[in-house]
């Protein structure tokens, strides 16, 4: 059974530990992300010397169980991230995580290439859409975002030779990203 | 054409989803140990994913990795430990405890089951008995044992004089008021009063008890008043006329034998009031009824009349109802109606065809 479920997607998991209670898809999910959450809190566990580890990550889990069966998750991980930034920056407030604008269009874009997958017309025409945004996307974020993706060249080489640190390579990225999925969402309104 | 194809698909990968580092992932990256593919898609990810940023950054300030892996190990085993699946045991122990449950539960509800069951017996039968008082009446009204055998012994005699005793004293008044003007006033004396009544009947009662054998005695007292029968037949058929003669055979012995009547007829009654209350009731009416239907309704009237002031129970209803009849055949309408009302007021069974009579009226 273990080995099933860890063979499923997140979404398919929360909807398991959603609809049939089903505990042990639960503890899948927790198990997949407790290294991240782990490597994520132990800066603070080092800062803080008053934080038990035996006290936050069960607190933690906890808090997690709960907001799990009330809240919309589209992303686990962000969830987690939300979850437990909230837990270890204000522990006595439990703010409900709710996912941005943002976030839900580059999910929507995601699933609908998800399904494109198998769809060659589908296909053709989210290409030539997304094609259509990235050549109105300015040209520093539309060379960015060709060598990284299209040419395949990883943070050390784009660097190298931009000059930029990583760290603001991928603010850089993942910001191009933003404004190509809006152009995109926005041509979707507009057609 | 041909040669953008393969850049066209890969614009797809922009927004293409991918997993976060699995446990292995995150160190092998760190270590630069990962295929280029592969480094590729991590790196494609860790654009998208704060968390695996944060924990790749956080991973490399750490200097050595042992705490990550050993907090990674404890809080992997946590969550193994609380979603592992409940033993066979418990499961076992849990299901012997339902069992025992829903035994003590089964055993509670025949526990109360019986208790009400009990309980609504007892009100019913209560409510039973309190329905039926006549019942509880007249078995309280039985006489002990020994006065009992004495009544059984002495019930033949007992019980056919009252038909023709009552039969005559109450035929006497009708009798003696019609009688009256045309007969001898030596009649008068033989109005019907109760209280004279009780006073032979005690006497009598006295005298049953003096003398064992009242067969005897009643037969010699048939045979006197057979003579003074016959003497009042041969007075009164020298005045009465022919229409009166049909009555006569009834009435007119009783008349002259009311003297003796008086002693004779109701004496059972104090004896064994109670016991021969409805007896006498019933004989009474009964006559009433032969009245009626012989269309001697003033005589029927007087009975019912008698029934209604001496008995009670169902005779009374039975009585007042048989009265309206008689008034309303006589005609007389108001009377008839009261008497209807009567029996209404008193709720019995008569209550709806008296409803019904007064209806049609």
């Amino acid at each position: 059974m273990q080995q099933q479920l860890t063979n499923l997607s997140d979404k398919e998991l929360i909807s398991r530990a959603r609809k049939q209670h089903d505990r042990e898809a639960e503890g899948v999910l927790m198990d997949r992300y407790s290294h991240l959450l782990v490597a994520v809190t132990m800066p603070y566990l080092n800062n803080q010397s008053n934080l038990d580890p035996n006290v936050v990550f069960p607190a933690l889990l906890q808090r997690l169980n709960a907001s799990l069966k009330t809240q919309t998750i589209y992303k686990a991980n962000e969830w987690i991230l939300h979850i437990q930034k909230g837990y270890l920056g204000k522990p006595e407030k439990n703010t409900p995580f709710y996912p941005s604008r943002d976030g839900r269009d580059l999910l929507h874009i995601e699933n609908t290439v998800d399904k494109a997958a198998t769809n060659i017309i589908d296909r053709q025409d989210l290409i030539v859409r997304l094609e259509q945004a990235l050549q109105r996307l300015n040209a520093d974020d539309s060379a960015l975002l060709t060598q990284f993706y299209l040419e395949n060249k990883s943070f050390a080489d784009l660097t190298a030779s931009t000059g930029l640190s990583r760290e603001k390579l991928r603010t850089q990225l993942k910001a191009a990203k933003g404004k190509l999925a809006k152009l995109f969402m926005n041509q979707g309104y507009a057609k | 054409m041909l040669s953008n194809k393969p850049n066209n698909e890969k614009v797809l990968k922009i927004f293409s989803s991918i997993r976060c580092l699995s446990k292995d992932q995150l160190p092998r990256y760190m270590e630069g140990r990962l295929t280029d593919v592969e480094r590729h898609l991590v790196e494609q990810h860790l654009t998208d994913c704060d968390l695996c940023y944060d924990a790749l950054q956080a991973l490399e300030k750490q200097d050595n990795t042992d705490q990550y892996h050993d907090l990674t190990g404890k809080l992997q085993r946590y969550v193994q430990n609380s979603i592992q699946p409940v033993s066979h045991v418990h499961k076992v122990a849990q299901y012997t405890r339902k069992e025992k449950n829903k035994e003590h539960m089964l055993v509670y509800f025949w526990i109360a089951a019986f208790i009400g069951l009990g309980v609504g017996s007892v009100y019913v039968l209560r409510g039973h008995m309190r329905n039926q008082p006549p019942i509880r009446f007249m078995a309280a009204s039985v006489p002990p044992v020994d006065s009992a055998r004495e009544n059984v012994a002495t019930n033949v005699p007992v019980v056919t004089p009252t038909p023709a005793a009552t039969h005559e004293v109450a035929a006497t008044p009708v009798i003696a008021a019609k009688t009256e003007t045309p007969l001898k006033p030596a009649v008068t004396p033989v109005h019907p009063d109760s209280a004279a009544i009780k006073k032979a009947a005690a006497l009598k009662a006295l005298q049953k008890k003096h003398v064992a054998d009242s067969i005897h005695k009643q037969a010699l007292l048939q045979k006197q008043a057979d003579s003074l029968k016959k003497e009042a037949a041969d007075k009164a058929s020298q005045k009465d006329k022919d229409k009166t003669e049909d009555k006569k055979p009834d009435p007119k012995p009783e008349t002259a034998a009311a003297p003796k009547e008086k002693e004779k007829a109701p004496d059972p009654e104090p004896a064994k009031r109670e016991s021969t209350a409805i007896n006498s009731d019933e004989y009474l009416y009964k006559a009433a009824m032969v009245y009626q239907q012989q269309g001697n309704l003033s005589e029927a009237i007087d009975r019912y009349r008698r029934i209604e002031s001496v008995s009670s129970g169902k005779y009374v209803e039975m009585a007042r109802y048989q009265l309206a009849i008689c008034y309303r055949s006589k005609g007389q309408m108001g009377k008839a109606r009261r008497m209807f009302k009567e029996v209404i007021r008193m709720d019995g069974s008569l209550k709806n065809s008296a409803q019904q009579a007064l209806d049609g009226m």
